[in-house]
């Protein structure tokens, strides 16, 4: 199979230079707070740009034919994109030897551009840099809205083969496009993200937050990603406006960009209209209902702190952002038993959160019902609807396999972490948070435990779990097929 | 009146033919001759051609013509050729439509800035009518008049009716408060040939098996003729449709808000079309004709049994299989106007056909002065028809009693400022009023020429 590797490499390249450009945004903390690593940031950054150049140079052509993306090479692109950021964006934790291991720095990257949240830093304020710190949230906040959405919104010479990318990286069934030009509807979902960081982090500032925290708040809530500046995340800030605040975006960031984008146009209609976004709401106010119960049979001193507790978690874990203000591991098995459980739902297509989507939920729920009232009337048709349109029998299947791709994926990453030699609740606990890009998981790695205990190879599994999971496992299950590589 | 019709389809030629009997000139187009070669044995004008060119419409002179009726099997030549019709100078323009979207959006798309007075969606009036006839189950035929304010209603005499045996003189007593007017009654209604239509005097006595028609008043008036039948009026819930086509779609739709309804038709992809565009119904992949398949799916326990495939034959039998099984209402589509009286002497209680409803609801637009509405009943050898009274006509501020009225003729109810009455002896017609009258067809001259 012939492969566009001109245009492979050649945007891999330019996405190279955007993380070198990028990486610089973190000297005037640097410089501001007087770090050294001023230095060791730079030369990575160099590193990026260089190499960046190179590539990009070397592939340039301006010939149009050279330029059409195919679906293979789309498939290709997204994937080695998203491998050689991680790879290149972990060189400032190395350089800087403030993460020293090749392991834990990569690790960390990973867990940053896939916007896991996931740790192996027990303590972020004493071994990080303010400016590697801002690196970290900024990893984050790239991989949220997808680097690859990115480089469609500013590169100008991805016309139709955008389609091919944004189809590969965009989370849920089918993107939604805003706009008829896939370029547009790109830029659309950007300005709207960066719009809401801005909102969001002068909101946070003005509650209290330092300038800093603001900042890096911002755009990890917005990526619904979790790093935090804070060894007890957001524990540490015990203001309940804060709080809620963050629950309130974290919330947005996980609803579907395409309805707030219709909110913003005061198409109201489309928004109350929409099932996933519905069964979403409901999902949310049911289950902070049942943590909320469960807590305050536990401890009922303050009502309003406890039901603050049982939203933001529920909030966090649903929509995979992962901070944490509480260990809801250490309240009763029940409650582990569910917070573990929910790592599987995720929140709604479109978003930036991770995990199934509930709308694959849904399609898959009302599809089992059809298949019970189908056991009654064997020759009757009972097609499924979402938004009162009729979900096509491809689309099922195709959701059927995902779920079934995503078990078996957990079940493997599960028994090969069991192997490496963690407890049984660690190993699925891990897994699951990993795969969904959630963050916290149970056992040895819950909310108030870091990654650092889990042994080398577990890293790396990790890793290849949430680089399947934040792509939605088929764009990188694709490219290990050996169909992929050959002609038929 | 001058009209001109495109499309000598089933609809066309039947409008054609009704019409050209009304002493209407017609003109015909369509575009293959072989069709148009049926409509011969007519008293008309056929010109071969589109409907959707001008040079045909002028040779149609459609400058002086009062209406041009489109009732092709396509929506778009319909509304395309009343558009270039309306431009061309014709007075109104009647379009044949299969869509409802025409009908319901009248903010975003307004038929008549493009020439359209007029539509006709056929299925959607037979839907009209299903749904009526499922509501007033007992009723064999109804329709109404000025939006309902009188309807005319069909009901079976059954053994146990208080009306069997009896003269209209001494049944006088179940209309205590004159809101129904007995109008016609039709004896012998298996024979085709020897049945006979009565209009019902004083001494005349119903009998068992008769059909007789009222003319009754909405509030109160229609309950109180449903009761006279001495079936029970009983409450419908479950349906099944037989057929997916755009009549069973039409009315699927129609009726799928308020009955449970299980919809049966034999090609799989159709099904998953309508399961598509319909929610709240279950749509079953087999034949209406297999009673074992059917049974599966409770037909026993159904209260109704809709047979509304495009194959008349079918839709008989299946009708026949249902009633068969108990089920209490059964209607059936029936394409050729010859099958009714042979399928209602097989058993099939209630007929529907598309061209009958349509013709029905074109006369509304067809009017000849004094006429507003008129509608023939099948079977019946009378028509229902509603006239206007002027300041000129012979009745106008003269008592029903002192008007030599045909023996054949007898006025069903009046509408009076929006409000329906029915009358006795000493009633006074006035101007403006709107009077509904059953008469038998050699009277229907006599009666309008009161009216002039």
């Amino acid at each position: 199979m012939k492969f566009n590797l001109k245009v492979i490499i050649n945007i891999v390249g330019i996405l190279l230079i955007v993380n070198g450009i990028l990486m610089l945004t973190c000297l005037p903390f640097s410089f501001y707070y007087g770090e050294s690593s001023w230095y060791e940031i730079t030369i990575s950054s160099i590193i990026n740009l260089i190499t960046g150049c190179i590539l990009y140079l070397l592939t340039r052509s301006r010939n149009k034919e050279e330029k059409n993306i195919k679906k293979r090479d789309g498939y290709l692109i997204v994937t080695a994109s998203w491998f050689f950021l991680s790879l290149f964006g972990m060189l400032p934790y190395i350089l800087s030897n403030q993460i020293p291991t090749l392991t834990n720095a990569f690790f960390e990257s990973v867990s940053g551009y896939t916007t896991t949240g996931a740790t192996i830093l027990d303590d972020i304020e004493g071994s990080l840099d303010y400016g590697l710190m801002y690196w970290r949230s900024l990893t984050q906040y790239m991989g949220g809205m997808g680097i690859i959405v990115l480089a469609v919104a500013i590169l100008p010479f991805l016309g139709i083969g955008g389609m091919q990318l944004f189809v590969a990286e965009a989370p849920g069934i089918s993107p939604d496009k805003l706009r008829p030009r896939i370029k547009e509807t790109a830029k659309r979902l950007w300005i709207i993200y960066l719009s809401f960081t801005i909102i969001l982090f002068f909101i946070l500032f003005a509650e209290g937050m330092t300038f800093f925290d603001a900042v890096n708040h911002a755009m990890t809530t917005m990526a619904t990603g979790g790093f935090s500046t804070k060894n007890e995340s957001i524990g540490y800030f015990d203001s309940p406006v804060i709080q809620y605040t963050i629950i309130f975006f974290m919330a947005l960031s996980a609803t579907n960009f395409t309805l707030i984008y219709f909110g913003l146009k005061f198409k109201f209609r489309k928004i109350i209209e929409n099932e996933e976004f519905k069964f979403y709401i409901g999902f949310l106010i049911v289950l902070t209902l049942i943590v909320f119960s469960t807590l305050y049979t536990i401890d009922n001193t303050d009502i309003e702190k406890t039901f603050r507790t049982a939203l933001f978690n529920v909030v966090a874990i649903l929509t995979t952002t992962g901070f944490a203000s509480a260990d809801y591991t250490s309240w009763n098995t029940f409650m582990t038993i569910l917070f573990f459980l929910l790592m599987f739902f995720g929140a709604t297509a479109g978003s930036t959160s991770g995990g199934v989507k509930l709308i694959r939920h849904m399609i898959l729920l009302k599809n089992s019902f059809s298949e019970l009232k189908k056991q009654l009337h064997p020759s009757a048709i009972i097609p499924v609807r979402i938004n009162n349109s009729v979900v096509t029998r491809d689309v099922i299947l195709n959701i059927q396999a995902f779920i079934i791709l995503y078990i078996f994926l957990f079940s493997m990453g599960t028994m090969l972490m069991s192997l490496t030699g963690v407890d049984f609740i660690t190993a699925v606990g891990s897994a699951g948070s990993a795969i969904g890009n959630v963050g916290p998981g149970i056992g040895d790695v819950g909310p108030s435990e870091t990654y650092s205990s889990i042994p080398t190879t577990g890293k790396y599994i990790l890793c290849a779990l949430m680089f399947l999971g934040r792509l939605e496992l088929f764009t990188v299950l694709l490219i290990l097929t050996p169909f992929f590589w050959r002609d038929h | 009146m001058r009209i001109i019709i495109a499309g000598c389809g089933e609809m066309g030629f039947h409008l054609s033919k009704l019409l050209a009997k009304e002493e209407h000139d017609i003109v015909i187009i369509d575009k293959d001759q072989d069709v148009l070669a049926q409509a011969d044995i007519l008293d008309v004008i056929s010109i071969v051609g589109s409907a959707t060119s001008y040079k045909v419409l002028e040779q149609a002179n459609i400058k002086s013509t009062d209406l041009l009726i489109a009732v092709t099997e396509s929506e778009e030549t319909n509304m395309i050729s009343c558009t270039i019709g309306k431009h061309l100078g014709v007075k109104k323009t009647i379009a044949r439509i299969s869509n409802s979207d025409f009908i319901h959006r009248k903010d975003a798309f307004d038929l008549s800035s493009v020439g359209i007075d007029e539509v006709i969606f056929p299925e959607a009036l037979a839907a009209k009518e299903i749904r009526k006839l499922l509501k007033e189950s007992a009723a064999i035929t109804t329709f109404d008049f000025e939006g309902g304010l009188l309807e005319f209603i069909g009901i079976p005499i059954g053994k146990d009716s208080v009306l069997n045996g009896k003269s209209l003189k001494e049944t006088n007593y179940l209309n205590p408060d004159n809101n129904f007017t007995p109008v016609a009654i039709l004896r012998d209604v298996q024979d085709v040939v020897k049945n006979k239509t009565i209009i019902p005097r004083a001494d005349d006595i119903f009998e068992a098996s008769d059909h007789a028609y009222f003319v009754a008043e909405r509030d109160g008036g229609i309950d109180r003729v449903l009761a006279l039948s001495g079936k029970k009026q009983y409450n419908i819930k479950d349906l099944m449709i037989y057929g997916g086509g755009p009549m069973a779609f039409v009315t699927a739709k129609h009726l799928a808000k308020k009955y449970k309804i299980k919809l049966i038709e034999e090609d799989r992809t159709r099904c998953e079309e309508i399961a598509a565009a319909i929610p709240n119904i279950m749509v079953l992949n087999g034949s209406g004709t297999d009673l074992e398949f059917l049974m599966k799916e409770n037909l026993e326990y159904m209260d109704a049994f809709l047979s509304l495939t495009g194959e008349t034959e079918k839709n008989i039998l299946a009708a026949l299989a249902a009633k068969e099984t108990g089920i209490k209402k059964v209607i059936a589509l029936v394409g050729n106007i010859e099958y009714i009286p042979l399928s209602q002497n097989m058993g099939v209680d209630t007929l529907i056909n598309k061209k009958l409803i349509a013709a029905d609801f074109i006369s509304k637009h067809v009017k000849k002065g004094e006429l507003l509405d008129l509608h023939s009943i099948h079977g019946l050898d009378a028509d229902v028809i509603e006239l206007k009274v002027n300041e000129n006509s012979a009745i106008c501020n003269k008592k029903i009693g002192d008007i030599e009225f045909p023996k054949t003729a007898v006025v069903g109810g009046v509408i009076r400022n929006n409000r329906s009455k029915t009358v006795r002896g000493d009633f006074v017609f006035e101007n403006d009023d709107k009077v509904v009258v059953m008469c038998l067809k050699e009277s229907k001259k006599i009666v309008q020429a009161l009216f002039r």
